[in-house]
């Protein structure tokens, strides 16, 4: 019997599970290799169900996924085969009490449970030390899901929750050929360019890891200009850590005002071509 | 082609104010974002392929948010009254309602705007013994197969699965349809039936504290180069340039 499985396709995750069960004999699953835990179970493939069925078969006490699309997914069907209660998104974790993100960003509920459950965690920058891990192969199969097709959206290099200076375009940005000035102005700031969700996931014009928000990075940096954005609850859930915020917006009544330290009224491109400008000379 | 929509009724996130040290969740509910794009998705099918949409809800069963759904298109709607809830016991209460309908294929946003967990679509289809495709950005149907390209981050899937079959889709799958007021009016003669579900969750809510963070909210009007200037230099002060 397993008492502590761990699953992701993300080794950060990974880590940050076992920070919380540091003393614990764990075990696990994931398609990339690790040297965190006692076990690793190591995937030649993810597929969905099959993992969820596999992590059954354990018959786990605890279950720890991390929060990618598919984490959750899993980390959902896991619930639902074993009928026991599930904590997604957890940020602080001791015993039975899980601390969580709600109201898309704007609460953070305290969360009692018990063992056996399933939780799904964010990252956290922990010091886990390296140990034996006996590692296992397993060979996944296909069951109800046949995959046909994978098209890459083109990974770029960036860790957007790692930047410390974020420009990230919006709808305000106008056009997809328009996001070169803002690509000038983190280029001229040594930043990291991101977008918001109707930019990636909905039009396209930058690519979707580079999505800011909710359901997409959660940054941190020391300065986050958001140029074109309006400030829907989604988005600033995810720049909630930010130092500093700076918007660009044409709208003084924008939301974003309200959730920002300094708000230029104004026309984002000519924001982008003045301010690169200035910020070269110096 | 018969589909059941899992909707919930949620406060207006972009309502929801910090009043003091409390969160204000007294203010109009709506439908939950993405659950819209999912009920549009049923009604397109239905449109397409015959065969009935039924919505499901549950928790907060307010009328005016079940006519908005009806209004769209679903045929009729289960409204299950739950005064406390999780992602465990809303299952449990949409697979008991839902039980003799055996649809083809459930319907559900990709998460919800009051708790963005995500996690419900898979739990439910597992309750239920069925397959389960999630972040579906465009869903084709043919015979007794669906083939679903998932929005997966940084690649996009194809997957292929038979009917019956649990599918979670992404805001960006359609444009949720504006009911036309023919349709508002028919929406109140659509059937509505009520359910009670009080298990007791097992994931209790304790306390939520408002997440703030004050911001200086300071706004920099006029020309826009004197205006950068002024921004410079409180970067400077800042110490973050």
């Amino acid at each position: 019997m397993a008492r502590v499985v761990i699953y992701s396709e993300d080794v950060d995750y990974i880590k940050t599970a076992v920070s919380y069960f540091a003393n614990e004999n764990t075990i696990a699953i994931s398609n990339k290799e690790s040297h965190f835990t006692d076990e690793l179970h190591l995937l030649d493939d993810i597929k969905e169900d099959f993992i969820a069925n596999y992590i059954v078969s354990l018959n786990p006490e605890i279950v720890i996924t991390g929060s990618t699309k598919r984490d959750k997914t899993i980390a959902g069907a896991v619930a639902g085969l074993m009928k026991v209660p599930i904590v997604p998104d957890v940020i602080e974790l001791s015993g039975n009490v899980a601390k969580r993100v709600v109201y898309s960003g704007m609460g953070i509920a305290e969360i009692e449970f018990s063992y056996p459950a399933v939780l799904t965690i964010t990252k956290k920058p922990v010091d886990v030390k390296e140990k034996e891990t006996k590692v296992v192969k397993v060979q996944t199969r296909e069951e109800k899901i046949k995959r046909v097709e994978v098209k890459s959206k083109g990974e770029s290099s960036v860790d957007l929750s790692s930047a410390q200076i974020i420009v990230s375009v919006g709808r305000g940005i106008g056009s997809k050929e328009n996001i070169k000035y803002a690509e000038e102005l983190a280029n001229a700031l040594g930043a990291a360019l991101g977008g918001s969700r109707p930019i990636t996931a909905e039009l396209g014009w930058l690519p979707e890891d580079r999505q800011i928000g909710l359901s997409g990075n959660k940054v941190k940096p020391k300065l986050y200009i958001a140029l074109g954005i309006s400030g829907q609850p989604q988005h600033l859930a995810g720049i909630k850590d930010a130092k500093i915020i700076v918007a660009v917006n044409k709208d003084k009544n924008a939301p974003i005002v309200e959730n920002a330290d300094y708000t230029i009224v104004g026309d984002a491109i000519e924001f982008c071509k003045v301010m690169t400008e200035k910020v070269k000379k110096k | 082609m018969n589909t059941v929509t899992c909707f919930k009724i949620v406060p207006d996130d972009t309502l929801i104010k910090i009043v003091g040290d409390k969160l204000d969740l007294n203010v109009p509910p709506k439908i939950s974002t993405y659950d819209k794009n999912a009920i549009e998705e049923a009604v397109r099918i239905k449109e397409k392929f015959g065969g009935k949409a039924i919505g499901v809800t549950a928790g907060n069963t307010d009328r005016k948010s079940i006519r908005e759904a009806l209004a769209m298109g679903l045929d009729e709607v289960i409204a299950i009254n739950m005064k406390e809830q999780d992602v465990m016991s809303t299952a449990e209460a949409v697979a008991e309602a839902i039980s003799s309908i055996k649809p083809d294929i459930i319907l559900t946003g990709e998460s919800t705007t009051d708790s963005s967990g995500s996690v419900f679509p898979s739990y439910l289809a597992s309750l239920l013994g069925y397959p389960f495709i999630t972040y579906a950005k465009s869903i084709s149907i043919e015979s007794n197969k669906v083939r679903v390209e998932r929005n997966l981050t940084t690649f996009q899937e194809v997957v292929e699965a038979n009917l019956p079959v649990v599918i979670s889709v992404v805001g960006e799958i359609n444009t949720p349809r504006i009911p036309a007021v023919k349709q508002i009016l028919e929406s109140s003669k659509k059937p509505v039936k009520t359910i009670d579900f009080n298990k007791q969750p097992k994931v209790k809510i304790a306390k939520v504290s408002p997440y703030v963070i004050s911001r200086k909210k300071v706004v920099i009007e006029g020309k826009m180069d004197e205006a950068v200037d002024k921004l410079l230099s409180y970067l400077s002060q800042e110490g973050v340039l």
